[in-house]
């Protein structure tokens, strides 16, 4: 019925719209170097990580978000959409779809408004309650793996591969479902405003993740300024995929929500294969590869490795060499040299000795290795499970 | 009162379990809807005096789903 007045917008150009955001976050991570010029405050870690949380937002989250909170942004358009309908069909029926596009705005953008004000509450609760938690990097990769594999389920649910996947989208309790609904069926400003608070109770995986990240910082002001950063990232998209999906309708829902599962199941993938990488496991995908394509790690440039001493340049794009190969049975010393490194290769993690240290951006931290059997690996990483590397006794 | 379960296999959200229990509000008769996604069911409960089968399954047609009886 209301095909007839759908703009002829195609939707290849939406996700055309999601891909290239895909693509500037991808370029973010991958030419760290460019985050040099970012970096000049002092806390520059501080600026990247809300950089970060923001083109997150921007990118994945914006499109994951949607796909799980898009019902409840659906919930408080859906009478104003029927009402502006029903109103401007008994005046003009020509005036009616510039009328729709007019005021579906307002509402999503209110939505978006208390969303980002409720996250931002959400990141303060979270930092401080994570001031009384501290996170070993053990806990974090099982977290990380955990959301991984929540990720990946829910993808795997909206492709329909089995009803076991259903069990992975949490149903919220029959009260809050029953109260959003009450609450939806108002048309005044407030409805948008609360149901967009009400986001908090259904974070999408990306969003969790975030939100562990909040709570590892361990400060209120941090968890609060990371939060809203990613919200605010998350807006655009929301805003505007939103926006047109009103106009579109089910025809674009259905195309867009394969195109969300598989990002979902690409990012779930990524942070499950970061928090093996995290755990220090030669289960991931870097550290398999690596050990099947033993030409594509670099080659030893050990450097002083008879006097037990061994260089590891932990650089904005990771660490190098990747694979350093050193003497077993003996004791040596790794320099972890780092010079204006800002990037997350600074938070050094040795799962297997169960070390971590943020090194600092520009100088030296000496690090001493036991002894190992011939044969033996023991994987390194940074805190986030991105850059890794290993170190080869034999 | 009468209980009845219908399955709803076009169900692909949390979200859609809501809608169909919006229901609650938009038909007569009605005393409550538990709809879940997980299940691809709802459970009905309805007053048989002003209310039937058919139209709980016109009713859950118009809210975009197929309702069937268990």
């Amino acid at each position: 019925m209301s095909k007839e007045k759908q703009p002829s917008i195609d939707p290849v150009v939406i996700v055309t719209l999601g891909i290239l955001l895909v693509a500037i976050a991808v370029a973010m991570i991958a030419f760290p170097s460019d985050s040099n010029s970012i970096n000049i405050a002092a806390d520059s870690g501080l600026i990247s990580q809300i950089i970060v949380a923001f083109f997150t937002g921007l990118t994945t989250g914006g499109l994951s978000c949607l796909a799980v909170q898009g019902g409840l942004l659906a919930s408080s358009l859906a009478r104003q959409i029927e009402q502006d309908y029903v109103e401007q069909t008994a005046q003009n029926k020509k005036k009616q779809k510039a009328s729709i596009r007019t005021n579906s705005a307002l509402p999503i953008a209110l939505f978006l408004l208390s969303k980002l004000v409720a996250y931002t509450l959400l990141g303060a609760l979270l930092g401080w309650l994570g001031s009384y938690l501290t996170f070993s990097p053990m806990t974090r990769a099982l977290l990380m793996i955990a959301i991984g594999i929540f990720m990946v389920g829910n993808a795997l649910r909206m492709f329909n591969v089995h009803p076991i996947f259903r069990y992975f989208s949490i149903e919220p309790p029959k009260f809050i479902t029953r109260y959003i609904r009450k609450t939806a069926k108002g048309t005044d400003t407030a409805t948008p405003l609360f149901l967009g608070f009400l986001t908090v109770f259904i974070p999408c995986g990306v969003t969790q993740a975030m939100m562990a990240t909040a709570l590892g910082t361990g400060s209120m002001a941090m968890g609060a300024v990371l939060m809203f950063a990613f919200t605010l990232g998350t807006s655009p998209v929301f805003f505007i995929v939103a926006y047109l999906t009103t106009e579109l309708g089910a025809k674009l829902e259905k195309f867009f929500m394969r195109f969300v599962a598989v990002l979902v199941l690409i990012l779930g993938f990524v942070t499950l294969d970061s928090g093996l990488n995290l755990m220090g496991s030669p289960l991931s995908l870097q550290n398999l590869t690596r050990n099947w394509f033993p030409s594509q790690a670099e080659a030893n440039p050990v450097a002083d490795s008879a006097q037990g001493e061994i260089i590891l340049n932990v650089q904005n794009g990771g660490y190098f060499p990747a694979t350093l190969k050193v003497p077993a049975g003996q004791d040596f010393t790794l320099n972890l040299v780092t010079d204006q490194t800002y990037s997350c290769a600074r938070d050094f993690v040795i799962p297997a000795l169960n070390f971590y240290k943020l090194l600092p951006d520009t100088g030296t931290v000496q690090v001493t290795i036991p002894a190992q059997k011939a044969g033996s690996t023991i994987f390194f990483t940074c805190s986030m499970g991105m850059y890794t590397g290993q170190i080869v006794f034999e | 009162m009468l209980r009845k379960t219908f399955k709803i296999p076009d169900m692909t959200c949390t979200n859609c379990a809501m809608k169909i229990e919006s229901l609650e509000d938009d038909l007569d008769g009605v005393q409550e809807i538990n709809a879940s996604y997980h299940k691809l069911e709802m459970v009905i409960e309805y007053d048989e005096a002003t209310l039937n089968e058919e139209q709980i399954i016109a009713a859950v047609r118009k809210k975009g789903y197929t309702a069937i009886p268990a």
